[in-house]
């Protein structure tokens, strides 16, 4: 494709695709800049008097241990993007896998994981990733993989619920009947037949799914159950801020803002997404 | 009777699912690798705290059998003895689920306007600037994770207006104007997540409703625009958001966890928040039943409505 193949494109797309997209372009080069460079060290002490306040040189305001915090979000952006995008990306996978093996195999073992999946769905969200993260022990604590895994852990049963919906649409379709009959094997059918007729789907779901999941993050951090300090994961940020909210409320707003905003970019793709692709899309499931 | 082989069906459903949900709390502990009291007791274990923790969760027994204890006691409200404090932990569950009860009562009573009364306005304005305005507003709330709007929340009332305590502190002695001030905060956070995922859904169903012929056809009877909306489009935009309500019935059980916390409220969401911290696994395994109980029930109310109240599914 060239370059104005790609225009075409993008003026064709709908306003919330264009506005998503370049919230989301605005964060990534943000993660890539951040992680590399920042104006001061994002655990450096004494950048600036404590509790400052905001100023030219720190216009998040400096926290209680005189760090700046604009530097701590600008680094913390690659953080809570990769943990959401490893975590989705996991649970996305193991999940399609499931649903959609399942879904052709059919009989009892589709009845079995798909009661599980039922039974996984109906703790609440936040309430299975504690229990993970409770029974993987004080020694994980704080792991990074751990909080990928929580995170992918937390989306199987929805994803594999969803795959395996779209695959028994897809299942009854003659050039489904015709590749088993040309002897194809089952694995076979699930990965040339059928993942490929649920992409759409599966795209839709990774990008809503993602754009929860770095509340999910969020959240855990802020309970003291995620990333621990001094990494500048945003969601522990505003807990260790939380302190000073009387003072310096700016140092809960500027990491507060940029997690909503991140949110906000997430779900306006995902809405543009699922209107190109033709598919209906709930914002704000959970 | 079809109807009914449907609903006996579906609550058939709902017990298998909270039994399964029963084997995956106490398999959970089973499965992980290492000792349990090990994993409790992390790096501050010695053979003797190690042995006793054993004795005391009666590890040595099979797991089937502890299984079986474990779940015969929750069928009759005992879930066993906390690991820290020593009590019960049902009495310890009372109370703070009784002030829960309240918390997510206030929340659900707001839930209601909140979520009816902007997707009303979208639907009759729609295309217009109003509902342009609350759709970039719903957006917004809803890509704010409940912790933050919290915070926001916090921030806006405690400090720049400030008529609301930051800290919610509720005792069985707290007077009615208390408990009021008290829930305000949380009460309102939890109902604004719920009613914002709620609207997007309401508006778009009543705008499809209200392209039917049937409304067409009472608006050109000469029907107020008041009473098409109300008495003819509205019920049948409710079916779909009833589902919608259960889904958010089952986000208030996991909401209260970081929202009591943000609040200091002494609920049940702090509670497991507690337990965690603190590996106390009875504590755990009753919280996270009772959050999926709850779930369970509000999905199964939703899908008897959903029947009871559709014509269609009614005959059959």
């Amino acid at each position: 494709m060239n370059l104005a193949h790609w225009f075409s494109l993008w003026r064709l797309s709908p306003q919330s695709l264009k506005i998503g997209s370049v919230i989301l372009l605005f964060w990534l080069l943000v993660a890539v800049v951040g992680a590399v460079w920042t104006p001061y060290g994002y655990s450096q002490l004494g950048a600036g008097l404590p509790l400052s306040g905001v100023s030219w040189d720190h216009p998040f305001g400096i926290d209680q241990l005189g760090r700046d915090v604009l530097s701590r979000v600008l680094y913390g952006a690659h953080i809570v993007i990769l943990l959401a995008l490893a975590g989705t990306s996991l649970g996305v996978v193991v999940g399609a896998l499931i649903g959609l093996v399942t879904a052709y195999i059919g009989g009892w073992l589709d009845e079995v994981v798909q009661r599980f999946a039922e039974a996984f769905i109906s703790i609440p969200f936040l309430v299975l990733a504690l229990l993970v993260i409770a029974l993987a022990g004080p020694d994980l604590s704080g792991d990074p993989i751990l909080i990928v895994i929580v995170v992918a852990f937390v989306y199987t049963p929805r994803i594999a619920r969803m795959a395996r919906a779209a695959a028994l649409d897809i299942i009854t379709r003659d050039f489904v009947t015709i590749a088993k009959l040309r002897g194809e094997s089952a694995w076979s059918v699930v990965w040339r037949e059928l993942l490929p007729n649920t992409t759409g789907t599966l795209l839709v779901e990774f990008s809503l799914r993602a754009g929860y999941a770095p509340a999910l993050v969020g959240s855990l951090g802020f309970l003291g159950f995620g990333i621990k300090p001094p990494i500048p994961e945003w969601g522990l940020m505003i807990s260790e801020n939380r302190a000073l909210i009387l003072a310096q409320p700016i140092t809960v707003i500027g990491p507060g803002m940029a997690l909503a905003s991140l949110i906000v970019g997430l779900n306006m793709f995902t809405e543009g997404l699922a209107r190109i692709l033709g598919r209906t899309v709930r914002l704000g499931e959970q | 009777m079809t109807v009914w082989r449907l609903v006996i069906g579906r609550v058939f459903t709902a017990l298998l699912t909270l039994w399964l949900v029963s084997i995956i709390v106490f398999a959970a502990v089973e499965v992980l690798p290492g000792d349990v009291a090990g994993r409790i007791l992390g790096r501050n274990a010695t053979p003797e705290s190690l042995a006793a923790l054993r004795l005391k969760l009666n590890l040595d027994a099979p797991a089937i059998e502890r299984y079986w204890d474990w779940f015969r006691g929750v069928l009759q409200g005992d879930f066993g003895s906390a690991l820290t404090s020593k009590r019960p932990v049902s009495q310890i569950l009372a109370d703070r689920v009784v002030n829960t009860l309240i918390l997510s009562g206030a929340a659900f009573l707001l839930y209601i306007p909140l979520a009816l009364i902007p997707a009303l306005i979208q639907a009759v304005r729609r295309d217009r600037p109003v509902d342009h305005g609350l759709s970039i507003v719903t957006l917004l709330l809803l890509s704010t994770p409940d912790f933050l709007l919290a915070t926001f929340l916090l921030i806006t009332f405690v400090i720049f207006i400030p008529v609301f305590p930051a800290v919610s502190v509720v005792t069985a002695a707290s007077t009615l104007f208390q408990w009021m001030s008290a829930l305000a905060l949380p009460a309102v956070t939890l109902a604004v997540v719920m009613a914002v995922y709620a609207v997007r859904m309401l508006r778009d169903n009543l705008i499809e409703v209200l392209d039917s012929d049937y409304i067409r056809m009472a608006e050109l009877k000469g029907m107020s625009a008041r009473r098409v909306l109300l008495r003819h489009a509205l019920p049948n935009s409710l079916i779909p958001t009833l589902n919608i309500t259960a889904l958010n019935l089952g986000y208030l059980i996991g909401g209260v966890v970081i929202i009591e916390r943000v609040f200091a409220f002494p609920g049940f969401g702090g509670l497991l928040v507690d337990s965690v911290q603190v590996l106390d696994i009875p504590m755990i395994e009753a919280t996270v039943l009772l959050s999926a109980v709850v779930y369970i029930i509000a999905n199964l109310f939703a899908d008897v409505g959903a029947i009871l109240l559709n014509p269609r599914l009614r005959k059959g």
